[in-house]
């Protein structure tokens, strides 16, 4: 009887240990989700030709530069703007979502209105990217509509 | 005589007591309710004939019934599945909207490709009911050709309303009929993903900080109590260099995990909020039962019933170096 129960526990911790370790290992992927920190949502985008989707994050500043369509972020502004890749939703024909993280760019107005822009990529690129255009892309963003 | 006769009673008996009892259910057996077409569905004839051979007998008011269908025990569990199977899409009452026929193809599409429709049960009684790769391309022609219909994308230029009213706010906010409650407190929650879909609109899906732990931790089989999920869905706007930006506001979707007062539909609550008024769908408490839970339960199930689970493919360490100062 002693021996059953040994031989029962053993075979369910051995079973419950590879369950786990199958759910664990997946190539070390995992479901991201992006930490704004203090930022909040604002908008987003979809690029059909680049096959990508973006979400924009800001401070109040932020807010405010973009609901009064300001040419230029104002003072103290924190923006922003994770771009990721998109695929057919894997669940639904029809629909597609967002997949692989491919890039976070920021643009900051200090307190004398001192512009910054910075990226980030996936591979790291060391292409020159052209911040005044970038700067404007951001100020294009109109906050999203919600009730 | 007597233990012929001893022998063959108790089979006799028997026998005629299966009998009886086949005889007696079939007074429970209820023919089913006939009901007229209200609406026929137009498609190509090939799309049609697909249709009818495999989905009709359940999804419409034109059942073509197997002689061993209409026996009880059998008759109940059918007409039941018909009854249900009815509730959710009935081909002999299809709408004059186009779009919410071009979403009803999607539904229709989807669970054919999955092989959730038609169910394994009938297909097992009626192998002729089954659907072959080919039936499933024909349908997938016709329905991705209904995506060209768009009357409401808009353009840019159009006037927009303003995003903002403070002080605007209402003090009381709408309720579905099952409870949930509409809170604008998910304009404050992360982003767990953005997505689109077929009818033009663009949305993006927030998850309060329960739901957020259980996407990070791979916790969502299932949900935790208290996950709340909420998709805000706009018009697609085109910008002039072709860039997509949110347009006019269409509804905000909720998904309240309680698996106490959901039982019916998995766990979850769910609730529509629509147009700048947040009106709330459905008239019943039971409304999504006979609507959203039936494509979340055959469809989303690997994801707890949810479409828009981020996708398994970004490493932590990315994460960690892009958000890295």
């Amino acid at each position: 009887m002693k021996n059953t129960i040994l031989i029962l526990l053993v075979s369910l911790i051995s079973l419950t240990a590879c369950s786990k370790e199958n759910s664990d290992t997946n190539n070390g992927l995992s479901r991201v989700i992006f930490d704004p920190g203090n930022l909040k949502f604002i908008s987003n985008s979809l690029n059909p030709k680049k096959e990508t989707m973006s979400a924009l994050y800001g401070n109040e500043k932020a807010l405010e530069s973009l609901s009064k369509e300001t040419q230029k972020p104002e003072a103290g502004t924190v923006m922003k703007l994770v771009t990721w890749k998109y695929h057919e939703n894997p669940q639904y024909i029809g629909g597609t979502i967002t997949g692989e993280l491919l890039s976070i760019e920021t643009v900051q107005a200090d307190h004398l209105g001192n512009i910054s822009y910075e990226i980030k990529n996936d591979p790291a690129k060391s292409t020159s990217p052209d911040k005044e255009g970038r700067i404007q892309y951001f100020m294009s963003y109109l906050p999203v509509i919600r009730p | 005589m007597d233990t012929v006769k001893k022998k063959r009673n108790p089979i006799a008996i028997i026998f005629l007591a299966i009998l009886g009892i086949f005889g007696g259910l079939q007074l429970f057996s209820k023919p089913l309710e006939g009901k007229p077409v209200t609406g026929k569905i137009e498609a190509p004839r090939e799309v049609i004939s697909i249709l009818e051979n495999s989905c009709f007998s359940c999804h419409s008011n034109q059942q073509n019934l197997s002689w061993y269908d209409k026996i009880a025990p059998v008759s109940w569990a059918v007409n039941k599945d018909i009854k249900r199977a009815r509730e959710v899409l009935n081909f002999s009452e299809w709408g004059k909207s186009p779009a919410e026929n071009q979403g009803k193809m999607y539904a229709i599409l989807n669970m054919m490709q999955s092989g959730k429709m038609p169910l394994h049960e009938y297909t097992l009684l009626h192998p002729s009911a089954k659907i072959t790769p080919k039936d499933i391309e024909i349908i997938k022609k016709y329905t991705l050709s209904l995506s060209s219909v768009n009357p409401t994308a808009q353009h840019k230029n159009e006037p927009q309303p303003s995003s903002t009213t403070p002080g605007a706010a209402p003090t009381k906010f709408p309720v579905s009929p099952n409870g949930v409650q509409y809170t604008p407190d998910f304009k404050n929650w992360k982003v767990i993903s953005m997505s689109t879909l077929f009818d033009h609109s663009i949305r993006v899906i927030y998850g309060n900080d329960i739901a957020v732990k259980a996407v990070e931790t791979e916790n969502f089989h299932p949900w935790p109590d208290g996950s709340i999920v909420v998709k805000s869905v706009w018009m697609q706007q085109e910008m002039p260099d072709g860039e997509i930006r949110p347009g006019k506001f269409v509804n905000a979707q909720f998904m309240v995990k309680d698996s106490r007062q959901y039982k019916d539909t998995e766990g979850w609550g769910f609730a529509k909020f629509s147009g700048n008024d947040l009106h709330p769908t459905g008239k019943t408490a039971s409304f999504a039962k006979e609507s959203c839970i039936a494509c979340h339960r055959q469809l989303a199930e690997k994801t707890g019933y949810l479409f828009d689970v981020p996708m398994k493919v970004n490493t932590q360490r990315l994460i960690q170096n892009l958000q890295k100062k």
